[in-house]
């Protein structure tokens, strides 16, 4: 049986002697996806960061396509997109010249085309010569999630992808994902709140103070996940 | 992996070309550094002089090679791209090889603007003994792109990182330093290539040295623990 895309064994991650992560468990397949979601400081985007092979685990394991994240080889790492807090595009570069960059990275056939094509499906067209420097955060992630899907990854990792978005901004990141997951990807993303990423099909854990904890728990805030979405972690 | 490779030197002379501050900032600092040595040591012409020419020379190398260093990656930290660079199917040996590239380039164009400065404010000449310098200068801007890529990977990391690159950089690159001045010093004093030998193989070594060292452990100093 081929490995989960996406996998988490007992991961752990402290900082000196305060623990971020404990005895993290889960797994994405292909074409799962899965929210995590917790409040501000629960360690979601120190777990993406883990998976995604940034950051040395303390205890346990971060495994893409079954070899450890931190050591990935480059043609799996070609499989993997990350949407980050930080945008990862340089702001001196026009938005076709960063995607330009990342799609010859990424191996992509011919990268004029494709930046060309993924400025139109983020509705950067007209501003295809502009530099990053000048767009506002909502256009510059935007840009950013077309820079994390140039490369056709098989896993997605998106931390909180509708964060400074507009509706249209967020129904286009709602569209892609979908199409991402359409064809296969596992797509791991982070939430404040699991509403929208539950409405496109989001499997939802609960991050809490570093461990996944039970859908319902005693002090969620209020809000926070509906119910009827939530699995129960076992 | 050559498609990659270029595109990043490309894309970081495109940053320069644009921004224009690393090279600036290098040419700016070689300038200050000859112009305040030239007054403090008066050398006058002869042996003394040439000397101090190849001192002021190599000190307008080291503190504008510094600066270059912490810029470039700086650079690469701003939005994260370091993470987007380190998260690609790019070879991270690879990426150390492109930045190096880059760096070298621009401490290559800033130390030419060096020795043209270093003739004029030393009332040297432009002849064949200006040109024996080329090659114990251009090892040596090379050798320490190498050191100050590799080092500023670990610095950029660490609380205080703008102090910890020049105490780490400067004690590592005494060697070179001192075998550049000396084959800077003689070449200036018109002796042949030949007799500079021995300082250039010093050089050569040094340059080995470091450019391995950082295609080896490059990866390991850019990722985050």
């Amino acid at each position: 049986m081929s490995a989960a895309p996406i996998e988490a064994r007992a991961l752990g991650k402290s900082y000196g002697i305060s623990p971020v992560l404990r005895d993290v468990t889960f797994n994405v397949e292909a074409g799962q996806s899965v929210a995590i979601v917790g409040a501000n400081g629960a360690g979601k985007s120190t777990l993406i960061r883990l998976l995604a092979g940034l950051a040395a685990p303390s205890a346990g394991a971060a495994l893409l396509f079954g070899e450890p994240s931190r050591a990935l080889a480059p043609a799996l790492r070609r499989r993997l997109g990350l949407l980050s807090h930080q945008s990862m595009l340089y702001p001196n570069l026009t938005a076709r010249e960063n995607l330009e960059f990342f799609a010859t990275l990424y191996e992509v056939e011919n990268p004029e085309a494709a930046a060309r094509e993924w400025l139109e499906r983020v509705a950067l067209g007209a501003a295809a010569g502009t530099r990053v420097r000048g767009f506002s955060r909502g256009t510059e992630q935007r840009l950013a999630l077309a820079r994390a899907l140039i490369g056709r990854p098989d896993v997605l990792m998106l931390d909180e992808p509708f964060a400074a978005l507009d509706a249209e901004g967020a129904a286009m990141t709602a569209a892609l994902i979908r199409e991402a997951m359409a064809r296969g990807c596992a797509v791991l993303a982070s939430a404040h709140s699991a509403n929208t990423l539950a409405d496109i099909g989001f499997a939802v854990h609960v991050l809490s103070r570093g461990r996944l904890v039970p859908a319902e728990y005693p002090g969620s805030p209020q809000g926070m996940v509906r119910p009827a979405a939530v699995r129960q972690v076992s | 992996m050559i498609a990659a490779f270029t595109a990043v030197v490309r894309k970081d002379l495109m940053l320069e070309a644009r921004g224009g501050q690393s090279t600036t900032a290098l040419v700016a600092l070689s300038l200050l550094v000859l112009v305040v040595l030239v007054f403090a040591f008066d050398p006058g012409g002869g042996e003394q002089g040439r000397a101090a020419a190849a001192g002021a020379l190599w000190v307008a190398l080291v503190f504008s090679g510094m600066l270059g260093a912490t810029r470039a990656i700086a650079a690469e930290h701003e939005n994260g791209c370091i993470r987007a660079l380190l998260l690609s199917p790019l070879d991270r040996a690879a990426l150390y090889a492109a930045k190096l590239g880059a760096a070298f380039i621009f401490m290559a164009l800033a130390e030419a603007a060096a020795i043209v400065l270093m003739v004029l404010f030393f009332n040297l000449q432009f002849d064949v003994r200006t040109m024996r310098l080329v090659p114990a200068v251009m090892l040596g801007a090379l050798g320490f792109a190498a050191l100050a890529t590799l080092l500023a990977g670990i610095s950029s990391r660490v609380r205080g990182g703008d102090l910890i690159l020049p105490l780490l950089a400067v004690p590592m690159f005494v060697p070179a330093l001192i075998a550049g001045v000396k084959a800077s010093a003689m070449a200036l004093g018109g002796a042949p290539l030949a007799e500079l030998a021995t300082w250039i193989k010093v050089l050569v070594a040094f340059d080995v040295m470091f450019v391995a060292a950082g295609y080896l452990l490059f990866e390991y100093v850019a990722l985050e623990e």
